[in-house]
């Protein structure tokens, strides 16, 4: 089974997350902000990480920073949500080394199929 | 697809979210709390960017919440707050009083927003239109009653192209775009006065089906530009237009271009959109990034790393929200009714332990060595889950605290008073269901102090008084109670006031009277000595209601007063209702129980010490203070075993200051006893308070020891 890091401040968005996503097979590890996600990281065997990107201690750009420097990390895909999808904030993601973007509200059935298109 | 968004329902068909409403909604209120926390304690001439991001978050989150659940109400009112606080946390306005007033009369508007959603949409909808308009305008840099722009000192740094790019327009209502629907930006200018604009912006919100219009930070004070959403032409719009502007002073571009141009000059690695058919792209991917579907080139090759951020990393947030993240992670969130229930169950094996400790008593210990030994770890273990099962109950006096600055901020404003609130001991542990009943009377004691205590500014100062007013609210604990204070350093009571008053209505006074029974005076029913009735104080309801209400948490009030300097007003409470200290004693066959914490001390009593005064009521001596008697055969009607009086052992209980003899047969014990509400199971009894389960599994009454004391003073 898959594992995805569910990376948000908000209880009830990461309930809904999770809950979305492992309605979808996928087994899932929550994190309450970027600092959490980096030792949940460290942790759990990852394969994705969708995390929010306005959180309190590590935002999600500067946590995709941080994971991209770890040799682990390189290459899973990291997915950034967002309410937001202005250009600075796609720019900002790409250059931290982020996969996409994904902007909120979304719609579950939205995650998922996201979700498929980078893990398979 | 975009299509499978809908307004008002942010999920997918198959896809039940109101399982998360509830949290949603607790998440929400603790976000508006801190929100007001934050905004309250806020310094506008020095406010810091943590401040202002940590604001700001609490918005952006309920914002995300209320637009994924569906509440587009409260998704509209936030998303325009999160705007606001926006561009204060990016220093491009500079915050003012009205900012943070119109930010908290939002959040308040948001909580019965969401109360509302809470009920399942029951009852009117507070409306927000003008709410949303005095932030918009707050925003645009418009201060009400005021033409001048309020923009801050320096000028946004204007990259060119990119500060005309449309703001990121983040949608609440959001995905809804219809097809045809076009993102332009309009800038207007030169104008003679940039509130000529304004006319613009009415327009949109007069005429329906025209769009919507958003200020966007223009780099020239002449000039506006505002973010249009429309289908109209542009030619119909600078028709419109012309009524209020002349059409060179119209600049009409469309924005998604001018943007994307932005973009694609800064760099050249285009960015993949997926969807683009419908507006902004809800999602996508960056072309050659790690894991993208797309860029199987395994891009991995150029280090993202190597590209240092341009963009400081925000700094490390305030410290209080980080903790509060951290907090969360190691609690959970249970249901009133479980914890209730476990307590319940406590009080049982607390009973059942009493009873094995009772029946045990009579083993021989040499024969029963190992089963006396189990009963021992009982006794000692039943104990420490009570203990750690009350704790879960207990909540920080904060909560209680955190509802008074907002209230005293508004009460000082509505009577043009200036208050400061200082509160003392916030980490205070107080039982759940003490906290509930003890907000009520707090308030009332606190808009009295501010209302009746606290003088008007100018007064002070002729008295010689700083001009601000202090209010100090206190919570600790004092042995098994806790003692809430309420102080402040205005005018004080007055004796003269408060005895002529007493007399106006009839109750019987003296000048002998010491100053604590003065006071107690203003408890009477209907006592007032506010010269004059305002709305917040001065009905005469209330202090006798506070007394009432507190009596029946078998608390106490306590005045202490000096005219011209303040008054203290001291709440002693006990620290839960569900589990007391008790003493045993034994009135012929029956037995009471008294709270442990009002008894003083117990003595046999020689016939000489106690004398008969006026109505057969009799008096004892106690160390040459005279107290009175009370027996309680006579009270409760029960029979006594002994007839001969010389025996008698009485036990001295103190309550509201006043000590009073309890006349008993005999002193059996102590022990925790498990309360149980006698009112909620049978009626109230006069003079008693509760009852409970004693460990032979007879009932037996707790003693109302306030009530007895009042008796006695009657």
């Amino acid at each position: 089974m898959q594992s995805i890091l569910a990376v948000d401040d908000s209880p009830s968005m990461r309930k809904m997350v999770s809950f979305t996503l492992t309605g979808a097979g996928y087994h899932v590890v929550e994190a309450v902000d970027g600092q959490d996600a980096l030792e949940k990281a460290e942790t759990h065997n990852i394969d994705l990480v969708l995390a929010d990107q306005n959180m309190p201690r590590l935002d999600g750009i500067g946590l995709t920073r941080k994971l991209r420097e770890h040799p682990k990390f390189k290459t899973i895909p990291i997915l950034i949500l967002t309410t937001e999808s202005s250009d600075q904030m796609k720019q900002a993601g790409r250059t931290a080394g982020a996969t996409g973007w994904l902007v909120k509200p979304f719609d579950p059935n939205r995650l998922i199929e996201v979700i498929q298109k980078v893990i398979r | 697809m975009a299509e499978t968004y809908q307004e008002g329902s942010g999920a997918g068909a198959d896809f039940d979210l109101s399982q998360f409403y509830q949290i949603f909604f607790e998440e929400a209120g603790e976000n508006l709390d801190q929100m007001e926390q934050m905004l309250l304690n806020l310094d506008l001439s020095s406010a810091n960017d943590e401040e202002l991001n940590g604001i700001f978050r609490c918005a952006h989150s309920i914002k995300g919440g209320s637009a994924t659940f569906g509440f587009s109400d409260v998704a509209e009112l936030t998303h325009q707050m999160e705007s606001l606080l926006d561009r204060l946390r990016r220093h491009e306005l500079q915050p003012i009083p009205q900012m943070v007033d119109v930010l908290l009369e939002s959040a308040d508007a948001s909580r019965s927003l969401l109360a509302r959603h809470q009920a399942g949409g029951q009852g009117e909808a507070v409306s927000t239109t003008s709410l949303v308009r005095r932030i918009s305008d707050l925003a645009a840099g418009l201060v009400p009653g005021d033409a001048a722009p309020v923009v801050a000192a320096p000028p946004p740094p204007a990259p060119a192209p990119v500060a005309v790019a449309p703001a990121p327009a983040p949608k609440v209502s959001a995905p809804v775009v219809p097809g045809q629907a076009r993102q332009l930006e309009i800038q207007i200018g030169p104008l003679d006065r940039p509130e000529q604009a304004d006319a613009i912006k009415e327009l949109f919100r007069d005429i329906p089906g025209l769009g919507a219009i958003r200020d966007v930070p223009g780099s020239q004070a002449n000039t506006r530009v505002f973010a249009v959403e429309t289908t109209s032409t542009n030619d119909d719009l600078l028709d419109l237009f012309a009524f209020h502007v002349s059409k060179e002073q119209v600049l009409i571009r469309d924005a998604a271009a001018s943007g994307e141009a932005a973009v694609a000059d800064a760099d050249d690695e285009p960015v993949v959109a997926v969807d683009t058919s419908g507006g902004e792209a809800p999602y996508g991917f960056f072309n050659g990034a790690p894991g993208a579907p797309h860029g199987e080139a395994a891009a991995a090759a150029h280090a993202p790393v190597a590209q240092a951020p341009k963009a400081a990393p925000k700094a490390s947030a305030e410290p209080k929200v980080a903790m509060q993240a951290q907090m969360e992670s190691t609690t959970i969130r249970v249901d009133v009714k479980k914890v209730d229930q476990l307590i319940n169950l406590v009080g049982e094996l607390v009973i059942t332990q009493a009873m094995l400790a009772q029946n045990s008593r009579g083993l021989d210990a040499g024969a029963y060595q190992q089963l006396l030994a189990g009963l021992a770890d009982l006794d000692r273990n039943t104990r420490d889950l009570q203990e750690s099962v009350m704790s879960i109950r207990m909540i920080p006096m904060s909560i209680v605290f955190s509802r008074f600055p907002r209230m005293l901020r508004d009460l000082a404003n509505k009577l043009g008073k200036k208050v400061e609130l200082v509160t003392l001991g916030e980490a205070t542990e107080l039982d759940k269901g003490l906290v509930e009943k003890i907000t009520d009377p707090l308030t009332h004691l606190v808009r009295n102090s501010c209302d009746h205590g606290i003088e008007m500014p100018a007064d002070r100062l002729a008295k010689g008084k700083s001009e601000h007013g202090t209010i100090t609210l206190s919570a600790s604990h004092q042995g098994g109670s806790i003692v809430i204070e309420v102080r402040d350093d205005g005018r004080g009571l007055s004796r003269e006031k408060i005895l002529s008053k007493a007399q106006e209505r009839g109750i019987e006074v003296s000048d002998q009277m010491s100053d604590a029974d003065v006071w107690q005076l203003i408890f009477a029913p209907g006592f007032s000595t506010a010269d004059e009735v305002t709305d917040v104080s001065g009905r005469g309801v209330g202090m006798d209601v506070v007394k009432r209400n507190i009596a029946a948490l078998n608390g106490s009030v306590e005045i202490d007063s000096a005219e011209g300097y303040g008054m203290k007003v001291s709440v002693r409470l006990p620290l839960t209702l569900a589990i007391m200290d008790g003493m045993s004693v034994g009135v012929g066959e029956e037995v009471y129980i008294l709270p442990l914490s009002s008894v003083v001390e117990s003595f046999q009593v020689n016939a000489d010490d106690v004398s008969t005064v006026a109505q057969g009521s009799q008096l004892v001596k106690v160390r040459d203070e005279y107290m009175p008697v009370i027996a309680l055969e006579k009270i409760f009607q029960v029979p006594r075993f002994d007839l001969n009086k010389s025996s008698n052992i009485m036990v001295v209980v103190e309550a509201d200051g006043s000590r009073v003899a309890l006349l008993v047969d005999e002193l059996l014990g102590q022990h925790q006893v498990v309360v149980k509400n006698l009112e909620s199971n049978y009626r109230k009894v006069p003079n008693v308070s509760g009852a409970t389960i004693l460990g032979d599994g007879t009932v037996a009454l707790i003693l109302d020891t306030g009530g007895l004391v009042r008796r006695a003073r009657h």
